[in-house]
């Protein structure tokens, strides 16, 4: 695996997070992450619940897609840079989805670059866009 | 949800947990991701990481092993039903710095703000804003998050 960076690396507009693609998502992925990340609401593993909720079934959490994104951000620009982190839930992750990772460098000011970040499922609809910054060194 | 909107301002709860080796390993594996430097003080080191091991952003979930209900336990307390619960938003921000594993952190939860809209298929949404910040064992702020949760409209 790749380092880590633990110091700010360089980063300028147009520059991409190294694309990542994670599934097929499982109910396995969903009960792990409940465990993890302390988050039982059965909507996400009871299958009668969701369905009597009105679901097809159980959905991925968003803060597990949320924090694969996050992890991934981490890598690239390094964990103690980011400054900031912020993710809409836009469409529910269900099992078999095959999610798609990305990122880019809108702009860089002042040593503080802007990035625009997303959760794609296989269908091409995105289920988490995120924005974050982080602090970068001149290219 | 008039009861929801007189909780804005209102502090739900203060608690303190510990960035533990084994939850964090488990963090990173939930999250897909099995490099050891999530976890293990020489594979830090040896990515440069000299006072420690680092975590990933959303390491602040911890929290939840330590709060009546876990992750729902504060929408749920102020009345949001769980058929209609969704998670909409999740936005921190880092003061720099850095958090390491073995910090203890202590989160205090506060209602931010609370918006009623229509749904889309009628009936009414509401939106629920819940502020958390993070301060490390030595007093410093490390972290804030706003979690934006959703009940929708009931059908």
């Amino acid at each position: 695996m790749s380092a880590v960076p633990s110091a700010p690396i360089p980063l300028a507009a147009g520059d991409v997070l190294p694309p990542r693609t994670v599934g097929p998502m499982t109910r396995n992925h969903f009960v792990r992450y409940a465990g993890a990340g302390g988050d039982f609401n059965p909507i996400h593993h009871d299958e009668t619940l969701a369905q009597a909720s009105g679901y097809p079934g159980v959905f991925g959490m968003g803060l597990l897609h949320a924090g694969i994104l996050g992890v991934q951000l981490a890598r690239w620009v390094g964990p103690d840079n980011i400054r900031s982190f912020a993710v809409r839930y836009t469409a529910q992750v269900w099992p078999g989805d095959e999610l798609t990772f990305t990122g880019t460098v809108t702009d860089v000011v002042d040593g503080l670059a802007s990035i625009t970040l997303e959760v794609v499922r296989q269908t091409g609809e995105v289920a988490a866009r995120a924005t974050a910054t982080a602090v970068a060194l001149a290219p | 949800m008039a009861d929801l909107a007189a909780a804005v301002g209102r502090t739900l709860g203060v608690l303190t947990f510990p960035l533990e080796r084994s939850k964090l390993r488990e963090l990173a594996l939930a999250l897909h991701d099995e490099d050891p430097v999530w976890h293990d003080a020489d594979s830090a080191a040896a990515d440069g990481f000299d006072g420690g091991v680092p975590v990933p952003p959303t390491a602040t979930v911890l929290a939840a092993h330590w709060s009546d209900g876990g992750i729902i336990g504060p929408p749920l307390a102020l009345g949001m039903d769980i058929r209609r619960l969704l998670h909409g938003e999740s936005a921190w921000t880092f003061t720099g710095v850095p958090v390491r594993l073995g910090d203890d952190l202590t989160a205090t939860m506060v209602v931010a703000d609370v918006t009623e809209r229509p749904g889309r298929t009628g009936g009414t949404m509401t939106l629920l804003k819940i502020d958390t910040a993070f301060v490390n064992q030595r007093g410093e702020a490390v972290a804030a998050l706003r979690d934006t949760w959703v009940e929708k409209a009931a059908p």
